[in-house]
């Protein structure tokens, strides 16, 4: 997946769908509310009776932030009471509590995340009781491989934060920037300086964190080409470890803070495609290597590597080089991949709380994948990793036909070859160059959910392709 | 599942026999066929060989103490064998996979000395113990069939007394696994591992931990691929060595 990445505005405009980011698959609008407590429970004792227990990656949602941006679509509670934080955090220590002694202890955690919402919206003390909590109640890795993430605002990171987090044992940050253009800034409500974006870059480099990832979003109300070049430029010259490029879904129907977002102001969808040319071509020449999706990293970090190993892989976090995890998602609205299960722990607090409280596992709703969903969720991991489907392989493995099981999805595919976005044989599936802007649409082929209405009506949940 | 296109049949299933036709793993056909019964003779003999199941993951077939009636071969799916001891603890007996046959250790007793519970879905074939019995002093071949059966299940218990290591243990135990396998006509280098964890480590008086630090190495090591249920013996001759001393071969 090394060839160059192409920028065709003319298919990315006849293919600008809405369509899943597959960090899942079945994606999350089908799971469903016969998954409860039990199941949960019941998988978890599965993966413990494997062989080789998979190892565990751990993510933790926060999901309380001091000011909203008005972009935002993730699960989040605005407040300033740091009050509510520390309630929080009990609640979460006691579903760490709950949730480990599930697990075997042979089963080594390898990977956390902190998302959020704003995960530094917590002390760096609230953060070390977490940490310490899973410490205490599963088996957390020793290994320097193991990754320790947290995503960060800049605008609430305060003198020393950064060496805290060290300590406790973060190695990775993410932090949001969006746009620095002021008056982008101003109309989604995210005033946020150049200088203490940079210093906790800085900061992050000089406690020794392995890498920094930067998210920019294309797409803003009031975005220039100018001002977005102007951040771009910044945002090289600091040089993070990752970038993600985001388009902006303007989604005002289900997502209530960007009603707040003057719709006008918007940039048109020529505009919006030049953006992402944009940050494309700035950042292929200062040397970053396309993951997938909105994703970019330099040759020499991890993802890179692995990638190029063929070693990459996808999940709710986004892209990782840990292979084969059980994935545990802990605090309210948080998704679990266990086995062949997914769960999601309710996305309102009060029920969230009320489960802990009453000493049950918070499950909300789930799935449980039958051999098709397994065999589709890889053929589609492979392809939003490796930017392509090693037919033999997936043969092999699953004991299929390719081309008799998935008739119906290469005749939707066939289409796709015609219009130059992915190319095809006997052996292999190929992404183009042209293609891998537009991963989500070949990957939608092969989706056998698409075309099936979902348990809540949450088809308009996704945003568009571009 | 069968009828998904495309989809080609993986998990070990004998090919099911019918009115005249024994199942493709029987552990009696070649015995009877030897003796120039077919099946549908062996109905005339009043035999019951009857089919039964499936049976859950979890349910039992049988269990100990319960009056001895009937021998059953494994036709598909995974069978455990257990006792449970003064203290109240499992012990593993054995796997029995398809083309095995169970219960034989109650031939003497009268009764089931041990539980029986399937692992995965099984199907079974079963036989009435005093008409197989009866009809075997007519068969010499299903006699001798009936002794090579009840000699190997004494031997199975016999092959993890020893003061061995975990590793020879567990290398044992694939290669044994592998050559059963074998013996049904199934893949000897691929096949599932439909017992828990804890069930191996059981059998194999290991601690659970155990089992994953050597599957861990092997898989490190090279010599074994683990996915989920799903084993792949990369490197036989290194596997057969370490199990060398267990095997006795």
């Amino acid at each position: 997946m090394n060839s160059p990445l192409a920028f065709d505005a003319d298919l990315l405009r006849r293919y600008d769908l809405p369509g899943p980011r597959y960090t899942s698959y079945p994606t999350a609008p089908h799971f469903g509310a016969g998954f409860d407590e039990s199941r949960l429970r019941d998988h978890i004792r599965r993966s413990n009776s494997e062989p080789l227990p998979r190892r565990l990656s751990l993510y933790l949602h926060v999901p309380y932030c001091f000011s909203p941006c008005f972009y935002c679509g993730c699960n989040r509670i605005i407040t300033r009471d740091p009050a509510r934080g520390q309630r929080y955090v009990d609640s979460l220590v006691r579903e760490i509590e709950l949730a480990g002694r599930l697990f075997d202890r042979d089963r080594d955690v390898v990977q956390l995340h902190l998302g959020g919402g704003t995960p530094n919206f917590l002390r760096p003390a609230q953060l070390r009781e977490l940490v310490e909590s899973i410490g205490l109640h599963f088996h957390v890795s020793t290994s320097a491989q193991r990754d320790f993430s947290i995503e960060l605002d800049p605008r609430c990171v305060r003198e020393g934060d950064i060496a805290a987090y060290a300590q406790t044992g973060f190695n990775r940050a993410s932090l949001g920037v969006q746009d620095f253009d002021p008056e982008v800034q101003q109309a989604v409500n995210r005033i946020q300086s150049v200088e203490e974006t940079l210093k906790v870059i800085d900061e992050c480099r000089a406690s020794g964190f392995r890498s920094v990832n930067v998210d920019l979003i294309y797409g803003l109300p009031k975005q220039t080409l100018e001002g977005f070049a102007r951040t771009l430029d910044i945002v090289m010259e600091a040089r993070p470890h990752r970038l993600a490029v985001y388009g902006y879904a303007h989604l005002p129907d289900l997502f209530k803070p960007q009603r707040q977002i003057d719709a006008t102001l918007l940039p048109s969808p020529q505009l919006k495609l030049a953006l992402l040319q944009l940050a494309i071509e700035k950042l292929s020449a200062a040397g970053y290597r396309y993951i997938g999706m909105d994703h970019f990293a330099l040759p020499e970090d991890d993802l890179a590597i692995a990638q190029a190993a063929g070693d990459l892989h996808r999940n709710f976090m986004g892209y990782t080089t840990l292979a084969d995890c059980d994935l545990v998602g802990l605090g309210m609205s948080s998704i679990s991949h266990i086995g062949d299960s997914f769960s999601q722990n309710p996305r309102d607090l009060a029920s969230w709380e009320a489960a802990l409280d009453q000493g049950r596992l918070p499950v909300w709703r789930g799935l449980e994948l039958d051999e098709d969903d397994v065999l589709r969720a890889e053929v589609i991991q492979q392809l939003m990793c490796q930017g392509e489907i090693d037919i033999d392989a997936v043969e092999t493995r699953h004991h299929i036909d390719f081309a008799e099981y998935f008739a119906e999805s290469l005749g939707r595919l066939r289409s796709l070859c015609a219009d130059g976005l992915a190319s095809m044989d006997r052996r292999r599936i190929i992404a183009t160059s042209r293609g891998r802007l537009l991963l989500r649409i070949i990957a939608m082929c092969f989706d056998r959910y698409l075309n099936q209405p979902a348990p809540q009506a949450e088809r308009t949940r996704f945003s568009r392709v571009i | 599942m069968k009828d998904v296109p495309g989809r080609r049949l993986h998990n070990p299933i004998a090919d099911d026999g019918d009115e005249f036709h024994f199942c493709s793993t029987c552990a009696f056909s070649a015995a009877c066929l030897d003796s120039g019964y077919d099946k549908s003779q062996l109905r005339d003999l009043h035999v019951l060989v009857e089919h039964t199941g499936p049976f859950r993951e979890g349910e039992h077939i049988f269990r100990e103490g319960e009056p001895f009636t009937a021998i059953a071969a494994v036709r598909a799916g995974t069978v455990k064998t257990y006792v449970i001891d003064a203290d109240g603890h499992e012990q593993v007996q054995g796997f029995f996979l398809p083309g095995e046959v169970i219960g034989l250790s109650a031939i003497s007793h009268g009764h089931y000395p041990c539980n029986a519970v399937a692992l995965d879905s099984v199907l079974l074939c079963r036989f009435s113990f005093p008409n197989i019995a009866a009809l075997a002093t007519r068969m010499p071949g299903l006699q001798h069939q009936l002794f090579r059966l009840l000699s190997q299940d004494i031997g199975k218990a016999a092959l993890l007394a020893g003061n061995y290591s975990a590793d020879e243990r567990m290398a044992a135990f694939l290669i044994a696994l592998s050559r059963r396998y074998a013996a049904r006509g199934f893949s000897p280098n691929r096949f599932q591992l439909s017992m828990t964890r804890s069930d191996m480590a059981n059998y194999l008086r290991l601690a659970s931990e155990t089992v994953s630090r050597v599957f861990r190495r092997f898989q490190d090591e090279g010599l074994i691929r683990v996915e989920r249920r799903d084993l792949e013996l990369l490197n036989r001759p290194a596997i057969e060595a370490l199990a060398r001393s267990v095997l006795r071969d």
